[in-house]
């Protein structure tokens, strides 16, 4: 590792989910996908809608909406595919984005004590600073879980 | 680049392609193994063979039926996978099970040449339901499991139905759980 590798601040995607805008760090994202069909079938899982298949993987997609903004994706076509940590593995998983997505380096400050288990952090852009997503902590909340992050959309 | 520790997420390919039946239940397509289906038979056919069973913690089960010397549960499937009840009009009698499964219709028989494993995102009871996805025609379609339609506790629960309803079991089937 040389001098500068030490120092580069670490590098996010910076996506808008609803009305508010999310990041999650580089390294874990594999790909912004074009709308792809996504196939929904039965199962009892939370935040799960369905899945799509991309580069001849099947990945499950999260409704990532409803559990950050309070209600379902719309109009939201293509998808952020992730990896995400499951015990001692990593799986892809992906999450409907309006596509308009951004790189961004920054300051990350640790989540407050109030966060939610899935905000890693706080990214301190130029113009504004946005919640890091736990990626692979947002599978383990239901819906009714998001309360408090359908308050603070409704407060933006 | 390959995560460390990345799952790898492949398909359990078959030697041959395996035969698998379409069907719909509520608007949903399913597969399942051709040769776990012994028989598929019109409700109407039947009306005369189903016997009522009570068991107010299973509503998905609510008839009996006798075939040859063999008696089935029959499973809606509507219920079974939670989705809006529609009228079915088949049954899909298991072969090596006791399970008859109402569903609306059949599509067609197709030959399936992999079984992708369901994502470990999907950690409900659908891990029961489905022995994982094939792709087929541009579309992601559930392989049944025909294990998963009742589980032991299930079977047991119904077979005490059936005894307190008739004094016998006609049913009593030791399933492993």
């Amino acid at each position: 590792m040389n001098a500068h590798e030490s120092t580069a601040p670490p590098s996010f995607v910076i996506l808008q989910i609803g009305n508010r805008r999310f990041a999650l760090p580089s390294e874990t994202v594999v790909e912004l996908a074009p709308p792809v069909r996504l196939h929904r079938f039965p199962h009892t899982s939370p935040l799960l809608a369905g899945v799509i298949v991309r580069r001849g993987r099947i990945v499950p997609v999260y409704d990532a909406a409803s559990l950050l903004v309070g209600r379902p994706a719309s109009g939201q076509r293509f998808y952020l595919i992730a990896r995400r940590q499951a015990d001692r593995a990593s799986d892809l998983g992906a999450i409907a984005v309006n596509g308009e997505c951004e790189l961004a380096s920054g300051d990350v400050l640790p989540p407050g004590a109030d966060r939610s288990a899935w905000v890693a952090g706080t990214l301190e852009l130029a113009d504004d600073s946005v919640e890091v997503l736990n990626f692979s902590a947002l599978p383990a909340f239901h819906p009714g879980d998001a309360s408090n992050s359908r308050g603070k959309e409704s407060e933006s | 680049m390959k995560a460390p520790g990345e799952l790898r997420v492949k398909p359990r390919r078959t030697h041959h392609p395996e035969r698998v039946i379409l069907f719909y239940v509520s608007g949903q397509v399913f597969a399942i193994a051709a040769e776990a289906v012994q028989e598929i038979r019109s409700t109407d056919s039947l009306a005369g063979a189903a016997m009522e069973i009570e068991n107010p913690e299973l509503a998905k089960v609510r008839h009996t039926l006798e075939r040859g010397r063999q008696a089935y549960y029959v499973v809606n499937a509507c219920l079974h996978f939670y989705l809006p009840v529609e009228r079915p009009t088949l049954l899909l009698i298991l072969r090596d099970l006791p399970v008859a499964v109402l569903v609306d219709r059949i599509d067609r028989m197709a030959e399936i040449l992999a079984i992708y494993p369901l994502p470990q995102a999907f950690a409900g009871e659908e891990r029961g339901w489905y022995r994982g996805l094939t792709y087929l025609d541009d579309t992601v379609i559930p392989v049944i499991d025909p294990a998963g339609f009742l589980s032991a506790e299930e079977y047991r629960s119904l077979d005490r139905s059936q005894k307190a309803g008739s004094g016998s079991s006609e049913l009593a089937r030791v399933v492993q759980s």
